[in-house]
């Protein structure tokens, strides 16, 4: 099985990628960090915010075998007071973790570099259910590949392509650490090991939409049912304590 | 002076920010965003209006051009500015090619995104009001996949903001329904019969007049609100 994984240097994307090397899997590992090397990983060092470097990517792409599964997981985020954040973080932002995997799904599904009975998958987040005051961009562009998926899954199931979205809550890795109020309970956070494990296996089953663990659950469901009082909820525990922007 | 508020709105050459400035030109001083140089703008703008040639393709030289031009202008509060340019293509997700991806999120979503961080000065000084203008498809379309990825994206930005400013500056997303503008020849698609119910740009523009100056966070303009105009409810 050939699975490409983006955003695979470390965090989540680097967990998915040695859980799927583990399982005998070839990986291509795109990340614009060095990689460390693991047998059957291949690195591919590509800065996903350059336009021209993800054009090159998918060129060269194009004369290599269909992937079975492709995984959109790289992501930055920008928090703190949204205007105090420059312009060219939200740019880079926008580029990397909504621009890259929609042009790169694309790409890949009009030159068939997706295997019939392949799967792609996006990673976006419980924010989709509840707002992000304090990351209003981030907050944007998960929403964007949420509505992504679910606009171009019916037109790729017809072609035996399945479409997982993942809503994943807080994470316990050093970028979402970066990025949370200086309060926050790292333990009480998904372990990533965990969440790939449960990645996997939605995408395997070929599942819609994976809302992973208790809190994630719980986000879905009061922020479909009290949506205003949940974006206040996040307001209160993260955009107010917020004490410095991270960009 | 001249007492009047004042109004910016992109997209202001054509369509449903054009029939929005018409439909406020009596009632507030104008700042009209578009992409065409000011030679070349239409005849229909409203007598008075600023205008500023902002192409939102290049999101950062736009509002760089709308900054410079305000300052020249010497305007330094807006009592309303509406984000209302915005483009898309027609095509399931295997036609859609990467320069239409980045051209469609660029000015639906990045555009509007830094225009709305250069404008909260402008906004805070006289508690005015952002207003973005959405569409219907926020919710997902398969034959037009990143025009409703970006259209959701603006919505999740303006839930959020909302939270953010909501001491300072209102935040408001309108989304319309099908309007009987250029945008769908120039996006390659042809809605055929189905045009005649759609909103014409001054019913809608009307409709968006009036929720401006309501209370609602987000709003949809669509059948419902087409049904009651053709049943006399008319207002122009």
């Amino acid at each position: 099985m050939r699975v490409l994984v983006t955003g695979a240097a470390a965090g989540l994307g680097r967990e998915i990628a040695s859980q799927l090397v583990a399982g005998g899997a070839h990986v291509t590992a795109v990340d614009r960090s060095e990689i460390d090397p693991l047998e059957g990983l291949e690195p591919r060092k590509v800065d996903l915010a350059d336009r021209e470097a993800v054009d090159r990517m998918l060129r060269e792409l194009e004369d290599e075998p269909p992937f079975d599964w492709v995984i959109h997981n790289a992501g930055i985020s920008a928090t703190g007071k949204f205007e105090r954040i420059p312009d060219d973080a939200y740019l880079r932002l926008l580029r990397v973790n909504c621009e890259t995997p929609m042009l790169m799904t694309a790409g890949l599904i009009s030159s068939g570099r997706v295997a019939a009975g392949g799967r792609i998958v996006f990673i976006s987040s419980l924010s989709h259910f509840t707002g992000y005051p304090g990351g209003a961009v981030y907050g944007a562009s998960k929403d964007v590949l949420a509505v992504y998926a679910k606009s171009i899954r019916p037109t790729l199931k017809r072609r035996q392509i399945r479409v997982t979205t993942v809503f994943p809550g807080p994470i316990r890795t050093d970028h979402a650490s970066r990025h949370a109020p200086p309060d926050a309970q790292a333990e009480r956070r998904m372990d990533p090991a965990d969440l790939a494990a449960r990645i996997i296996r939605a995408t395997r089953r070929g599942k819609t939409v994976l809302y992973p663990g208790l809190t994630a659950r719980m986000g879905r469901l009061l922020g479909g049912i009290v949506p205003g009082r949940m974006t206040a909820f996040m307001r209160r525990v993260i955009f107010e304590k917020l004490e410095r922007d991270v960009y | 002076m001249d007492p009047r508020p004042i109004v910016l709105i992109t997209g202001a050459t054509a369509g449903i920010g054009l029939a929005l400035a018409q439909r406020l030109a009596g009632t507030h001083r104008l700042v009209l965003c578009g992409r065409r140089a000011g030679s070349e703008y239409p005849d229909e703008l409203p007598d008075g209006a600023l205008y500023i040639q902002a192409d939102f393709k290049d999101p950062l030289g736009a509002v760089e051009a709308i900054e410079t031009a305000l300052d020249e202008a010497g305007i330094e509060a807006l009592h309303r500015v509406v984000i209302n340019a915005g483009t898309g293509y027609y095509g399931s997700v295997e036609s859609e090619r990467p320069d239409t991806i980045r051209e469609t999120l660029d000015v639906n979503l990045t555009a509007p995104i830094v225009l709305a961080r250069h404008m909260a000065p402008f906004l805070e000084k006289v508690r005015g009001k952002l207003v973005l203008i959405g569409s219907v498809a926020h919710r997902g379309a398969a034959n037009m996949p990143t025009y409703a990825a970006s259209k959701a994206g603006l919505a999740g930005f303006a839930r959020s903001l909302e939270s953010e400013w909501q001491d300072r500056t209102a935040v408001q997303i309108i989304h319309p329904g099908p309007t009987a503008t250029e945008m769908h020849e120039k996006a390659g698609y042809d809605a055929g019969k189905l045009r005649r119910l759609f909103f014409s740009a001054a019913g809608m523009a009307d409709e968006i007049a009036l929720l401006m100056d309501g209370s609602k966070k987000t709003a949809t303009v669509s059948f419902g609100a087409r049904l009651r105009r053709l049943v006399g409810k008319r207002s122009s």
